[in-house]
């Protein structure tokens, strides 16, 4: 609740950045320039950005398959990302990984993931090495509502709780899993009645409230770094396009899409912004003209860079 | 042909409360099972329709669809006629189509933020509020089957004045029209965004306007029930200043969270009366959720009415009831039977 | 005989089959309404409800254990697996569970079940959406491995694999659902464990499945220029393997080839190559190659990609080094 008037315009931008990243990869996508599935973050900006506020460097999230938005929000550099998405060599996995796998480990980045639900534990174990390191640091899983489904969910959340980690399971449910909407998908609205069953506190919060999401993410990342063990955080969001590129999204009812688009996450903090005198709409248009600016050198980065030498096959398959 | 009303609130209980204090998680399920209990209890009473509120979780048709199996209810079970949009608007909604509808009584499972949303719309249609939230004053613990049987006696016309009785509201003004209301207390915070909704950090309390507050309150109000305790059907209020003053107490804001205050000055205040004069930048929390947000420039007010929803006190009410052969008798018996022969 | 795609004619196999046996379902994640993932089920929810062909939630383990337990109890499940990379999430179910209840309750059980799934890279999809892993099942006795490589194939195959009372693990390659042939209408059957010769040639044997058996077949005619008569021969099914029709080829050609998707080492070739070594080193005139993708995971990069896979010219040049 303590946001100053430049961490709120920090938010704003990071959240501009996310949707023009993810803009422009419709672009491209739809062009033809880059190969293999994406799966994009627009529509759920505030949830990332509201999280890794709270986040330091040495503070660890591992990531989905919709990882875009995590990356940046948690501090990824667009030009590695976008040239990794293009598969070229300066990317951040040096074109190996691409959209499913981009990783930053020196950010605490543990990788976006093609597996649904394989962060969870993954991130149980980054809690697990900070407290056994003691080095205050905590763990982030972000997951979503069909992953909730995995029996990789029940078993970290078990684990996390009875080792009382440092970790916080963040649920973005976004009311799909693929075609699936979560009522044909389990047999609960709220995912965090699950923690009950677990013994941890679970609690619900608007996921296109960026400063909502921001105040419950904070109060369970500093129960994690209190050494009161795992929340689980559910944000309730939407996903605005189809769960790929390419996935029209048929399954949507309209009425609901236009429902939700009304209630964007970026508009709804501009008003904030702008009731609130942090900003004129002046300012915000040059945040998010400066984004896009961005946007467009990540891309002239990556489209400049080189292609992998296909030698690079063999390496990296074991540490020397 | 008695009626009563059902508005379960499914998202309640899951606020941030849970992680900033020890608020009860309340999950949907153990709703369902309230539901189920009150529906038994009616069954048994004068009452033979049923008004719900339709939700996302659906909590009363997996109550009916819970006892399909073992029970014949003899009621019949309805949706309320209303588009439901999955926010706290639902619950004025389904007020308002109840109102219309001629409902006896209306059974409500949640905080104080969701009677205050029922409250708007409600009319002099008697609430029987059953607590699920997490820091409660208007509704009380009651058991399901007890509030099934009181609410069936309500509106089968057993229950009158004190069982059944007017409450207190504040009226909040921006810039002199009324913009929203509370049932229990008003605050002024020196928030700028409403966020994740729930209030618990005293510092950032400006002033407090309450309908009530008792010592044993659990949330703002209770900061007048330690300073000055002002019950439920007296005709006054309170306005409270937080800040370096004479008074300092200790209230309970939140469930485990038992925090110093510092008060600057208080005022009871008399039906009727209006507080005036805080300007915007600010947050207004109504019963314990922030929810209007006041701009640069804005002004609000808060005025106190005796104007707020009709509540049935359970215990009264059944007493009443009782003293009216409710429980007893031919009448009691055959209905009890009945549903015996048919299960 | 009726034109279709691959996709069309898996869901023909599953469609008469259905309609043939009631006891036959399908469950998966997407596989209802949305028709598949990669649209394979297509309108079999419209044909046949929601009893015949379930969503299931994204729960891998609980997608095969349940399906387990449904042909213990006497049903013919099918469940879908969106892609072969994720079986590392029901992995019990299959090798512990459905491989062994048979053997382990002395043969008293049976477990009627099909598991589908894609595989395969080519499209990008990086590490974890484009694995061939057909190795990983052939290794647990229990259970058997279809890999049709044609339309016509993919119906009979999983016509006798539905209809097979043990747990079969059909695998569907993604790069050939859009290919179209020739595919028999009503009730076709291709019986597990028999292979098919897909081009009669004298001089080398080349084995291959899936979509490299397209890709053996092209390299087949590029070399029949170069004045190599190549024969190709589809397994179809790998377990069981139709050794015989190997090694009569062998017998006539005194050379063998075989080419697979998935990673060398550990990869079924080896398994072919030792059976043949064993049982039929007297034909051979030469040894026994193999042309696999790399010890490595798949790269995203194309370029990467590209170096991966096997291809034709990778065959052609492997099997001149033979000559
Ligand atoms: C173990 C596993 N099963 C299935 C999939 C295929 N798949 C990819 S994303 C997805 C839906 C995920 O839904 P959710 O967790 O709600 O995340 P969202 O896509 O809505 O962000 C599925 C089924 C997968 N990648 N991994
Ligand atoms: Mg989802």
């Amino acid at each position: 609740m303590d946001l100053k008037k430049e961490q709120l315009l920090d938010i704003y931008k990071k959240m501009c950045t996310i949707r023009a990243f993810e803009s422009k990869i419709v672009e491209i996508f739809a062009a033809g320039k880059i190969p293999g599935f994406v799966h994009l973050y627009l529509g759920e900006e505030a949830v990332a950005t509201g999280v890794c506020a709270n986040l330091e460097t040495k503070d660890f999230i591992a990531s989905t398959h919709r990882g875009h938005g995590h990356l940046i929000a948690k501090g990824g550099d667009l030009k590695s990302m976008m040239a990794e998405v293009f598969g070229r060599t300066t990317g951040y996995c040096k074109g190996k990984g691409g959209s499913m796998h981009i990783a930053d480990v020196d950010l605490g980045i543990l990788g976006a993931n093609g597996i649904v639900g394989a962060g969870m534990p993954i991130a149980t174990g980054a809690a697990f090495a900070c407290k056994y390191k003691n080095n205050g640091a905590v763990a982030v899983a972000f997951f979503g509502d069909g992953a909730s489904d995995r029996a990789t969910f029940h078993e970290a959340l078990n684990l996390a709780s009875t080792w009382k980690l440092p970790v916080v399971f963040l649920c973005e449910n976004n009311g799909w899993a693929i075609s699936n909407s979560q009522k044909t998908h389990q047999n609960i609205t709220d995912i965090s009645d699950r923690a009950s069953g677990y013994g941890i506190p679970g609690v619900s919060v608007d996921g296109n409230d960026v400063i909502a999401v921001y105040e419950a993410a904070g109060a369970a990342i500093e129960r994690a770094r209190k050494g009161d063990g795992p929340t689980l955080v559910e944000c309730k969001t939407w996903r605005h396009r189809g769960h790929f590129e390419g996935d029209p999204g048929a399954y949507k009812d309209p009425k609901d899409q236009e429902e939700w688009l009304k209630k964007d996450p970026i508009p709804r903090l501009e008003k904030n912004l702008l009731k609130l005198n942090y900003a004129v709409q002046a300012d915000l248009d040059k945040i998010k003209a400066d984004t896009e600016a961005d946007i467009e050198e990540a891309v002239k980065f990556a489209e400049s860079s080189p292609l992998p030498d296909p030698q690079e096959l063999f390496t990296d398959v074991y540490a020397d | 042909m008695a009626s009563v009303g059902i508005i379960a609130n499914p998202a309640s209980g899951k606020d941030i409360r849970r992680l900033v204090a020890y608020g009860i998680c309340f999950d949907n399920l153990e709703k369902v099972n309230i539901v189920k209990r009150c529906l038994l209890a009616l069954a048994v009473t004068g009452v033979d329709r049923v008004v719900y509120m339709p939700d996302y979780y659906g909590i009363v048709p997996r109550a009916v669809e819970g006892l399909a199996k073992a029970h014949h209810l003899s009621l019949d079970i309805v949706e309320a006629d209303m588009e439901m949009t999955g926010t706290q608007i639902d619950s004025a909604q389904a007020a308002l189509a109840m109102n219309q509808a001629g409902i006896g009584c209306i059974i409500t499972l949640g905080g104080d933020g969701t009677n205050r949303m029922v409250a708007k719309n409600c009319g002099d249609v008697p609430l029987l509020p059953i607590s699920t939230g997490t820091n409660n004053v208007f509704p009380q613990m009651v058991e399901g089957t007890i509030a099934g049987l009181a609410a069936g006696a309500v509106a089968c016309g057993l229950a009158d004045f004190p069982a059944v009785h007017r409450t207190k509201k504040i009226v909040v003004l921006k810039n002199g029209k009324p913009v929203d209301m509370a049932l229990i207390d008003a605050v002024v915070l020196k928030d700028i965004f409403i966020g994740s909704r729930a209030i618990w950090d005293e510092e950032r309390i400006r002033k407090v306007v309450v309908t009530r507050g008792e010592p044993d309150n659990i949330g703002i109000s209770s900061i007048a029930g330690n300073l000055h305790p002002i019950g439920i059907t007296e005709s006054k209020g309170m306005a409270i200043d937080l800040g370096p003053g004479n008074i300092s107490l200790m209230a309970p804001l939140a469930p485990g969270l038992i925090r110093p205050i510092q008060v600057a000055a208080y005022k009871i205040l008399e039906i009727g009366e209006e507080i005036n004069g805080e300007k915007g930048p600010l947050v207004i929390a109504l019963d314990g959720e922030r929810e209007v947000e006041v701009g640069e420039g804005e002004e609000v007010s808060f005025q106190l009415t005796f104007e707020g929803p009709r509540v049935a006190d359970p215990r009264l009410v059944l007493r009443q009831a009782v003293a009216k052969g409710y429980s007893q008798g031919e009448q009691a018996m055959k209905k009890l039977h009945r549903l015996k022969e048919e299960n | 005989m009726k034109q279709m795609t691959y996709a069309e004619a898996i869901r023909d196999g599953m469609r008469v089959e259905m309609q043939r046996d009631p006891n036959v379902y399908l469950a998966g994640e997407d596989v209802a309404q949305f028709g598949g993932c990669f649209g394979v089920t297509g309108t079999l929810y419209d044909e046949f409800g929601p009893q015949r062909v379930l969503n299931t939630p994204i729960s891998e383990a609980v997608i095969v254990g349940h399906a387990v337990g449904a042909a213990a109890a006497g049903l013919r499940p099918i469940a879908e697996i969106m892609f072969v990379d994720f079986m590392g999430c029901c992995m019990d179910e299959l090798f512990n569970q459905a491989a062994k209840m048979r053997y382990m309750f002395g043969g008293k059980a049976k477990v009627p079940m099909v598991v589908r799934t894609p595989c395969g890279a080519g499209m990008g999809a990086a590490a974890q959406h484009s694995q061939c892993m057909e190795s990983w099942f052939t290794h647990i006795p229990g259970i058997k491995t279809v890999m049709p490589s044609t339309p016509a194939d993919a119906k009979g195959l999983m016509a006798a694999a539905i209809r097979d009372d043990n747990p079969v693990v059909y695998i569907e390659h993604k790069q050939l659902l859009g290919v179209s042939g020739d595919v028999p209408e009503g009730e076709y059957v291709v019986p597990l464990g028999k292979a098919d010769i897909k081009r009669e040639g004298s001089d080398i044997t080349i084995v291959a499945w899936s979509w490299m058996m397209q890709k053996a077949l092209a390299a087949a005619e590029q070399l029949a220029a170069k004045g190599i008569n190549a024969e190709v021969i589809d397994p179809r099914t790998l377990i069981p393997l139709d050794k015989d029709e190997i090694l009569k080829s062998v017998s006539k050609t005194g050379k063998l080839l075989i080419v697979h998707e998935e990673v060398k080492t550990s990869g079924f070739a080896g398994e072919i190559a030792a059976i043949v070594a064993d049982e039929g080193f007297d034909y051979l005139d030469a040894p026994i190659k193999r042309v696999t993708a790399p010890d490595t995971p798949i790269p995203f990069s194309p370029v990467l990609e590209t170096a991966y896979l096997p291809s034709e010219e990778k065959i052609i040049k492997a099997v001149e080094e033979m000559f």
